[in-house]
């Protein structure tokens, strides 16, 4: 469908009729046309959720069904009026005013025979979707339905090229003029499903972009319906997508957007109620290594909160994963009907900006803190939480160390090699190898360096490469004074900066981040002495 | 641009920030401790020790203390304070 166009049709409610019309070439009309012969009967009670401009309304009044219709746009609603006023029908048809999201505030359960909607669910997100399909299994009565007409992304990968191909450029237009763009719905089947209706598609034109959904609840049998937020099932598994994901990140790891994944709740292995409930936050890889560090050693559910894709750390430190923030997510998952315990197992290191106490009093949740790492997770549930001194404190070994220099020192190559190989080539191979030489040696003698925090750290280090350089300097290359100064300028800097960039690796160091005065700082001191000495000494 | 404060006065605060963060010790109130053992639970470097006979904990270790505050938000009883001597 021609978004523009519908996007601007939407602007014009007087116009809008025809022009969808026009549009789908009759194509929704006729789908319109079948669900109000099929579905719709004498004194039925009707919710249209987006009525719009009120031909469906119309058309299912005329059948004799009591009709209510809501929408969000008051112009359409206005044209839906008239439409009803001159059709005679205005005696059983209520219109309101009103966001499809609040429905189960504004009825009662069970109060209709029948829901249905047109193109209104393609304009709501993913979340307000299932939320509002969860809501509509509750208004209806029993033996009652829900008819969903609806764009979709078609199934069947042909299908979905050809319809693209008509839609990504209009999309774009679309997007260039409004800002806007609708979601064709996605797996709206399975959706249904989930929120616990049995569901097909009756009809459908246009390849399968254009669908009408039939769902009826699901009757009871004992089993619990997952809650909304459900994601589905996480498993540990490497692919051409985590592969870029985090060349990504190591590359590009201090520039937002961070990897992140959908909050919500989400099942590793095959959970039961009484499987235990673990929290973390959204940031791609921790959720990645949590379920490699669990898949197939433990069932558990997990609940995945909205910690601005950043590690629990840095997150709780920053105050994005906050104790509201969790309780917000314990309501919302309703991880409540799930499990039938109230333990929570929280990350330790998320301690340092969550309030434990806030949750235990606002939730009739449990707060448990978990092991620092998630490899030790197996270990501690299988034990009934219980938690050794190895299992709190935060190591920080080789193997860490050195992943955490690649991750580092990846961004920073890039950034200072890159161009330093077009502007001054000469330089590359010294300073490629001064770099990696010095952070290789910080990283490896971490532990052993005197001093609590990285930039104290770094002294020692420039010491040593300082030494080092004139030594060679001296006797091996017997090189001019004011190279050598050029070099010890050089050094220092580079130390002083591994030093400080490679502190804040890990949550065994104190003042990270609290640091870039102090580099700021000895830069403007060497930019000083670099320009300043040669001219005294008369170098240059 | 008059009220948003120069790059000066940033850096100056910022150093003195990191300055402070530096120098901030664990104040511990024992007299307080009522034996919850959350900060002994939440500490990521192991600076606290609980005596499971008198119910209580004992501040172990100052030098390994990175001032991360999760004892200081966890301990329910208020027993735990983080601040820069003489501030």
């Amino acid at each position: 469908m021609a978004t523009v166009f519908m996007k601007w049709l939407e602007t014009q409610p007087e116009k809008y009729d025809r022009g969808i019309q026009l549009l789908t070439l009759g194509k929704l009309h006729k789908l319109q046309d079948r669900l109000v012969r099929c579905l719709v009967q004498q004194g039925m009670r009707v919710l249209e959720i987006g009525c719009g401009t009120g031909a469906l309304t119309v058309a299912m009044a005329a059948k004799g069904a009591e009709v209510v219709g809501i929408d969000l746009d008051a112009g359409m609603l206005a044209q839906a009026e008239n439409r009803l006023a001159a059709s005679g029908l205005d005696d059983g048809v209520v219109l309101e005013h009103m966001d499809a999201v609040l429905i189960v505030e504004r009825f009662d359960p069970g109060s209709f025979d029948l829901i249905v909607s047109s193109l209104a669910f393609s304009e709501l997100s993913r979340d307000a979707q299932a939320y509002v399909l969860s809501a509509c299994r509750s208004l209806l009565a029993p033996g009652g339905r829900l008819a969903i007409l609806d764009e979709t992304s078609p199934p069947g990968w042909i299908a979905r090229i050809a319809v693209a191909m008509v839609h990504i450029p209009l999309r774009f237009i679309t997007w260039l003029l409004t800002r806007t763009t609708t979601h064709p719905l996605r797996n709206f089947q399975g959706m249904l499903e989930r929120v616990g209706f049995r569901a097909g598609i009756i009809d459908s034109e246009w390849m399968g972009s254009l669908c009408l959904f039939l769902a009826e609840p699901k009757l009871d049998d004992g089993a619990q319906p997952l809650p909304i937020s459900f994601k589905g099932r996480l498993r540990h598994r490497l692919s051409l997508r985590t592969l870029l994901v985090d060349l990504w990140a190591v590359f590009f790891r201090i520039i937002p957007p961070y990897p992140k994944v959908q909050p919500g709740l989400y099942a590793i292995g095959q959970p039961t109620p009484d499987s235990p409930v673990l929290l973390t936050g959204n940031f791609d890889l921790t959720v990645r290594r949590l379920v490699k560090a669990i898949d197939s050693k433990l069932h558990a559910w997990l609940l995945v909160v909205d910690s601005g894709g950043i590690n629990v750390w840095c997150a709780a430190g920053g105050g994005f994963l906050t104790a509201e923030r969790i309780i917000g997510a314990l309501s919302t998952s309703r991880l409540d009907e799930v499990v039938n315990h109230r333990a929570l197992i929280l990350p330790q290191l998320c301690a340092n900006g969550v309030d434990g106490w806030l949750i235990r009093k606002q939730t009739t949740w449990g707060v448990h803190w978990g092991p620092v790492r998630a490899l030790d997770l197996p270990a501690y549930i299988q034990s009934g939480r219980k938690k050794t001194d190895d299992m709190r404190q935060v190591r920080f070994p080789l193997r860490d160390r050195l992943e955490m220099l690649a991750a580092t020192m990846g961004f920073y190559a890039l950034l200072i090699l890159i161009p330093v190989m077009l502007i001054w080539p000469s330089s590359f191979w010294p300073l490629l190898a001064a770099m990696l030489g010095l952070s290789l040696f910080y990283t490896i003698t971490l532990p052993w360096l005197p001093g609590q925090d990285g930039l104290a750290k770094s002294l020692p280090l420039t010491l040593i490469a300082l030494v080092g350089m004139l030594l060679y300097s001296w006797y091996v290359q017997s090189t001019a004074l004011a190279d050598i100064f050029n070099r010890v300028v050089g050094l220092t800097g580079l130390s002083v900066f591994v030093g400080a960039e490679l502190q804040g690796m890990s949550p065994r160091m104190r003042g990270e981040q609290a640091n870039w005065g102090w580099e700021a700082i000895i830069a403007v001191l060497l930019g000083l002495a670099y320009w300043l000495i040669p001219r005294l000494m008369g170098w240059r | 641009m008059a009220e948003s404060p120069s790059m000066l006065e940033m850096l100056t605060e910022h150093i003195d920030l990191a300055r402070r963060l530096r120098k901030l010790q664990i104040h511990f109130y024992p007299e307080r401790c009522k034996g919850v053992w959350q900060c002994y639970e939440v500490c990521p470097v192991g600076c606290w020790r609980p005596d499971y006979e008198k119910r209580v904990v004992t501040f172990e270790s100052g030098e390994r203390c990175i001032a991360c505050g999760a004892c200081v938000l966890q301990c329910p009883e208020k027993a735990i304070e983080l601040k820069v001597p003489n501030d």
